[in-house]
């Protein structure tokens, strides 16, 4: 939990120098992996999904600023939260294990929480297009694990970060910043929202996420599982839309 | 000392539990355990059905209970097909009650299971009441698993877990109202804790896993849920983009509510999104009406509780 309350420190704005300071130069090839695997120029589609605000927004349920800080506090603070970080966690230390059988039971478990058509399609698009790029890049693992890799987009996130010694803590950061990072992109499309706005409400949200990893990582098995009714309406509903911007 | 034998030879221990172990779990597996401890107001109930079929219909082969939860006489207004009403007499559940369903289908057997008014979760001083069913279908069965609405008073601190195990190509039509509050009398759900979890394996694998936690003190519920009462979900399996097309057009234009359709794989999944219990009730029917015919080979008969 050292590392947690370095991430809560930097996060809150105080002590910034020294708990950068306090981080061995050593790891900084895993940190600089890690900027690399979230990166939006990683060619896996992050931004070809609205993941239904798409529909929410067509629909007038989220309309200004509040509104998206809203929903995306309720997905953060629940899906991020209960289901994503705590499964992220399973993953990676199946890979650290070499633990294929949990990969692929954890990944299936993930990919049967995703709603609807388009975000199950989603899931499986990028986890296939992710695994794709391990296997290019000679990670070693990508090519026998490829079934279990290719279940959600998790898995495949998991092994990279494993397999480049990112400490999970890091990884958990970086799942969650590419998370919010790609809702934001698609919201300033949507609604839409100047770009000053954006990096106004990435700062404000960013502030939610020390807290929201700090509960996923600790989750127990039982407590694992969320659902979001009114987001999986709108990816229902966007499967049927007339016009649209986003392929889901 | 009658609950006691109950819980040894139904083993409602088994409810909810992963079947690989550990994995995650429902609040289920101390139920069995805390049964027959279960003192003063507070009491335990629990149902297990064993449905098979014999000379041409399906009967109600083994049936084992302890506490107020029972069913009627099976009675067969179409045929073969085994239907049956669950009873939960006292009418509700308070802080502290544990309720137990487990249900087995097996190869062949064809059951419609529904109950004749909604289920009440009451206001707690703490302690959580516990629903688990375990519904388990057997290769070749058939489920029709069609429950009036749950119902959270204010105040109420509930945990429900349903869980279905469908095996090879067993069949399956389920349906889950749960409704926060009573906006029928403008009652608003401002205190209290719901953690719902319907689950549906095949074979062993994961087909939806869904979790629904709100919590009255937050703020977040209401981003989720739209500020909206009820929250449903149907289910039907052996879908194809047919099916999907039939649930569509049976959406039309809801009343307030949000109602949607989507399929995963083979699942049809009907959501609403509203106000109003009856709506989503009435919405699941006539979906359930249209597909049965095309899903399940049966036209639809509607149990006769339900126009009561």
């Amino acid at each position: 939990m050292a590392s947690m309350a370095v991430v809560t420190r930097r996060a809150m704005g105080t002590d910034t120098t020294t708990a950068t300071e306090a981080r061995p130069i050593g790891d900084a090839l895993a940190r600089l992996r890690l900027l690399q695997l979230v990166s939006p120029t990683l060619p896996i589609g992050g931004f070809t999904c609205s993941q239904g605000l798409e529909y929410a927004v067509e629909a007038g349920w989220v309309g200004d600023m509040e509104d998206l800080n809203d929903w995306l506090v309720g997905l953060a603070e629940d899906n991020l939260a209960h289901l994503e970080v705590p499964l992220l966690a399973r993953l990676y230390r199946a890979c650290q294990r070499g633990d294929v059988a949990a990969l692929g039971r954890w990944g299936d478990y993930l990919l049967a929480t995703r709603e609807t058509r388009e975000l199950r399609q989603e899931e499986q698009r990028r986890a296939a297009a992710l695994t794709r790029l391990l296997m290019d890049l000679g990670i070693p693992r990508a090519i026998p694990w490829r079934r279990a890799l290719e279940t959600c987009q998790t898995a495949p996130y998991a092994l990279a970060a494993a397999h480049w010694k990112i400490p999970l803590t890091d990884a958990a950061l970086g799942y969650a910043w590419s998370w919010l990072e790609n809702r934001m992109a698609a919201a300033i499309k949507l609604i839409p929202l100047g770009q000053t706005d954006g990096q106004r409400l990435l700062l404000r949200l960013a502030e939610r996420l020390p807290a929201v990893l700090e509960t996923g990582l600790a989750l127990p098995d039982d407590r694992i599982g969320a659902s979001s009714p009114l987001a999986a309406l709108a990816s229902s509903l966007h499967e049927t839309q007339y016009t649209r911007l986003f392929r889901n | 000392m009658h609950r006691t034998q109950a819980v040894e030879t139904v083993r409602f221990s088994a409810a909810c539990q992963r079947p690989s172990g550990g994995r995650d779990a429902c609040p289920g597996p101390q139920l069995a355990a805390a049964a027959p401890a279960a003192t003063g107001r507070r009491w335990a109930a629990g149902l297990g059905l064993g449905f098979r079929p014999s000379g041409g219909k399906t009967v109600l082969a083994h049936r084992r209970r302890y506490g107020p939860l029972a069913v009627q006489r099976p009675f067969y207004p179409e045929g073969g097909v085994c239907h049956v009403y669950l009873l939960h007499p006292p009418g509700g559940l308070v802080g502290g009650d544990l309720l137990e369903i487990h249900t087995h289908l097996a190869t062949h057997s064809h059951a419609l299971v529904t109950t004749p008014g909604a289920t009440k979760f009451y206001r707690s001083a703490g302690a959580m009441a516990q629903q688990t069913q375990r519904l388990e279908v057997a290769d070749g069965a058939t489920l029709e698993w069609l429950p009036r609405e749950n119902i959270f008073f204010p105040g109420a601190q509930a945990a429900l877990c349903t869980r279905v195990e469908l095996q090879g190509r067993a069949r399956l039509a389920l349906w889950e109202t749960h409704c926060l509050g009573r906006p029928v009398i403008g009652e608003a759900f401002d205190a209290g804790r719901v953690d719902t979890r319907l689950e549906l394996y095949r074979d062993g694998v994961p087909l939806l896993l869904e979790r629904l936690r709100v919590d009255a003190r937050s703020r977040l519920w209401r981003s989720r849920l739209d500020g909206r009462a009820v929250t449903a979900t149907a289910l039907f399996s052996h879908a194809g983009d047919h099916h999907l097309r039939l649930a569509r057009d049976c959406i039309g234009t809801p009343g307030n509510g949000i109602a949607a359709a989507t399929r995963v794989e083979d699942l049809l999944l009907l959501r609403y999104l509203g106000d109003s219990a009856e709506e989503a009730q009435d919405l699941f029917a006539k979906t359930w009406s249209a597909l049965r015919e095309p899903l399940l080979n049966r036209p639809a008969t509607s149990p006769r509780i339900w126009n009561t």
